[in-house]
């Protein structure tokens, strides 16, 4: 409702020029503009670039693998924990060298922590996946693993130790293939 | 005595506010919007990413190598896919590799034979480039074994998964 322009007609001018004209002055009064059509194409713009843009960006989870190297490394058996990833996505877990056994992944982070408290730094996570399973649920696995050790250097920090991780991707072999199957 | 009824007349409401912010929140998003790359334009596939919730670093967008394993949406074939981001790296490995115009795409559908040699070809012209595995979820783990034992044989034994935050 801003007057558009009040401040020129001074009231000399007014008097001065437009004092014998016969046209009546309209007073100018403060105009609108039609904001309609703007405001329809300012939100079609705005709908637009909300359902366009993706707030999330990408992660990335660090892995690191040993060097391609020929001989074997003599690993302690009783210090072995190896977990499986069936080819249907179920997981299994195996100490030493016992026997495989079906583990829910939800118990996954509890076994990780209890087994690495026990055996301290000795314990080393040897993971097996199949070829076949599912690539969401190795990661689902990793992550799990990811966040047991946070909480595995908190509980070895508190004991004085330094935490030393020992995980490794490991192929299944046939044998282990057929030994799953039958689970 | 009755009233005297008041004449309806068309009303206008005063838009300013509402346009004032509708125009912030379109600066905002026009601002904040990151557009596709030459490389994700062309592809045909979306990737479905696993989910992680305990990473916390972000995929680099600069001196990175980024192996797809993707779906293809309209026929379901899993492929490999290789894009070097950074571009004067990309000619000089397609100058390597001897290249034809045609096959001087950002983004190539290669084999694992190819891949082998693009990525021994990347350690040469880039031995600082890092490697990043970008998955499909419903995969089978078998394209990301054997990517991982391409990537052992020319000594990139660090290297990342792309993953997606866990909601």
């Amino acid at each position: 409702m801003a007057g558009g322009g009040g401040g020129l007609e001074l009231p000399e001018r007014q008097r001065r020029g437009k004092k014998h004209s016969k046209r009546k002055k309209k007073k100018r009064v403060g105009f609108r503009i039609d904001m309609t059509p703007m405001v329809d194409i300012v939100f079609l713009l705005l709908t637009f670039f909300m359902y366009t843009t993706t707030m999330v960006t990408p992660q990335v989870m660090e892995i690191s693998v040993p060097k391609e190297v020929e001989e074997n490394v003599e690993v302690n058996q009783a210090n072995l924990f190896t977990l499986y990833v069936r080819g249907d996505g179920k997981l299994f877990f195996s100490m030493g060298t016992d026997e495989p056994q079906p583990l829910a992944m939800s118990d996954l982070r509890s076994k990780a922590v209890e087994l690495n408290l026990l055996r301290k730094n000795k314990l080393i996570t040897a993971f097996k996946p199949s070829p076949d399973a599912p690539y969401g649920v190795i990661v689902q696995v990793l992550d799990i693993l990811n966040q047991a050790e946070a909480e595995i250097i908190r509980q070895l920090q508190a004991e004085g130790i330094k935490r030393e991780r020992k995980f490794a991707f490991v192929k299944l072999s046939p044998e282990e293939v057929e030994k799953l199957k039958g689970l | 005595m009755p009233k005297i009824k008041k004449k309806r007349l068309g009303f206008v409401i005063d838009m300013t506010p509402m346009v004032d912010v509708t125009f912030l929140l379109l600066t905002f998003f026009m601002f904040t919007a990151k557009f596709k790359t030459e490389a994700e334009a062309e592809q045909k596939f979306v990737i479905k990413r696993p989910y992680a919730s305990a990473d916390t670093s972000k995929l680099p967008d600069k001196d990175i190598a980024i192996i797809k394993v993707g779906i293809d949406t309209l026929t379901g074939d899993t492929s490999y896919y290789y894009t070097i981001v950074n571009e004067l790296q990309r000619r000089q490995v397609y100058d390597n590799l001897n290249f034809t115009p045609e096959q001087r795409k950002p983004q190539l559908k290669v084999g694992l034979d190819m891949l082998d040699q693009l990525i021994m070809q990347t350690r040469i012209t880039g031995p600082r480039t890092r490697f990043a595995i970008d998955g499909d979820r419903r995969i089978r783990y078998k394209w990301i074994e054997d990517a991982i034992d391409v990537l052992r044989k020319n000594n990139a034994t660090a290297f990342n998964f792309v993953t997606e935050k866990r909601q």
